[in-house]
């Protein structure tokens, strides 16, 4: 929705995968703008808002997750936006398209905020970042995270670290004043990108199971600490393949490999969830950014002595760089060699990297396994020694 | 008909659990609900 949002994706048209028309042809009930209100099991009916039953045999929770506010008075005011929902993207389009909009604020610092400053951006708006932390995308380590935020000041994002809001007004000169520990800040559109929680309200008024997580508590096939109830997507945990354990990591593509894996089950062929590694990428303005697998932190947490080792190489061979640099860290368990994680920020050829990082994490594999790895090696993609061998070799030397 | 699967949410997590119980089953009788005015986008 951000790229819609910048207008690089031109229609609203284009995000829908697939519409109501579409499933209603293949025999799939579409009702909008109706809510479930309460679950009644005994009985196996679903009540809507407007009181109508539904009845069941089978129930999905695919209730995804909410919008974290923040404790700030005036965030009920006009002009002041989350991004949740394709209404909400129409919503800030709207707000832009009427030329009215000269200035933006956000208020968080993940890549949802990050895609936004550089959708405003685009947009030809002013974008303010205003955050607690001392630094965006706690994700990534400092010194990662120390790229995004040059990378954001050298496209003109006024960037607020360490600010916390204490209250939302009506401007004078803008319409609206972010008031803060450390001064106002005038803008004429506030977005709330402080994050989103799991949406198991519905799940939990009849006991469904939920995780430390907050994430309702599913196993491999996406059924639920019920029988017959299934859960998947944002509502519900996912397990970790690396760290071993169930987690939360509400994006769209798990949700769509959940809800087949649940389909797939609910249409009588047992199938089962393999996990996730945790990959992660997105992109503010001309750097991309990308994680996969357990941080040094998390791989304390589940157990293993982590060994890291940072390296900066190019996209291309040496020889063909034109300035453009790949930062790259890996993390390795000491005792075993196994790969645990990596984290890279940089220009194109950064997220392909990780992606087949993430592959070596999904299969187990150990750092000397792949520091010798074939891949597709020519000038223009990379070095006879890509900058993840060299990464690993350096990490070797440390065992 | 056979059973009747009901889904609540339509972003991403549902249309695609519907889609595939659907294709497993045809037999399936397949309600998404949702509360807002469109179902299966990108986020």
């Amino acid at each position: 929705m951000p790229y819609y949002i910048g207008d690089v994706i031109a229609s609203e048209k284009k995000l829908i995968a697939r519409t109501p028309e579409a499933f209603e042809k293949s025999g799939i009930r579409v009702r909008l703008n109706t809510e479930a209100e309460e679950v009644d099991e005994n009985k196996g009916e679903v009540r809507l808002r407007t009181g109508e039953r539904i009845p069941y045999d089978i129930l999905v929770f695919a209730t995804g997750a909410s919008v974290t506010m923040p404790p700030v008075p005036g965030l009920d005011l006009p002009g002041v936006h989350v991004l949740k929902t394709l209404p909400d993207a129409l919503s800030i389009k709207e707000a832009i398209g009427s030329g009215k909009v000269k200035k933006a604020a956000v208020i968080g610092a993940g890549f949802i905020a990050m895609e936004m400053a550089e959708a405003f951006r685009t947009a030809g708006v002013e974008a303010s970042l205003i955050q607690r932390a001392k630094l965006p995308v706690r994700r990534w380590d400092p010194d990662y995270a120390t790229l995004v935020k040059e990378e954001l000041v050298k496209h003109g994002v006024h960037c607020h670290p360490e600010t916390s809001p204490k209250a939302v007004e009506k401007g004078v000169s803008s319409p609206l004043r972010v008031v803060t520990d450390r001064g106002e800040i005038d803008t004429d559109l506030l977005l709330v990108a402080t994050g989103v929680r799991p949406e198991t309200r519905l799940a939990e008024t009849i006991g469904l199971a939920v995780g430390e997580t907050r994430a309702l508590r599913v196993n491999f096939s996406q059924e639920t600490s019920r029988e017959g109830v299934y859960a998947v997507g944002d509502c519900a945990e996912v397990f970790h393949r690396v760290s071993q354990s169930w987690t939360s990591l509400p994006l769209g593509d798990i949700a769509n490999k959940q809800g087949r894996v649940a389909g797939s089950n609910i249409g009588g062929t047992p199938l089962l969830f393999p996990g996730v590694v945790g990959a992660q990428s997105f992109k503010v303005f001309d750097l991309q950014v990308a994680a996969t697998g357990l941080d040094e932190g998390e791989a304390k947490q589940s157990g293993f002595t982590p060994v890291v080792e940072k390296v900066t190489g190019t996209p291309t061979a040496r020889s063909m760089s034109r300035g453009e640099r790949i930062h790259l860290k890996l993390i390795a368990d000491r005792s075993t060699g196994r790969f645990l994680g990596a984290q890279a920020v940089g220009s194109r050829g950064t997220v392909s990297r990780i992606n087949f990082l993430s592959a070596a994490l999904w299969s187990g594999l150990k750092i000397d396994e792949i520091a010798y790895m074939d891949l597709a090696y020519s000038p223009p993609f990379g070095g006879a020694w890509d900058p993840v061998h060299i990464a690993c070799h350096a990490l070797m030397r440390q065992f | 008909m056979g059973k009747r699967l009901v889904i609540i949410g339509g972003g991403a997590g549902g249309p695609s659990t519907a889609a595939e119980a659907k294709r497993r089953d045809p037999s399936l009788d397949v309600t998404i609900l949702e509360k807002g005015p469109y179902v299966s986008y990108a986020t």
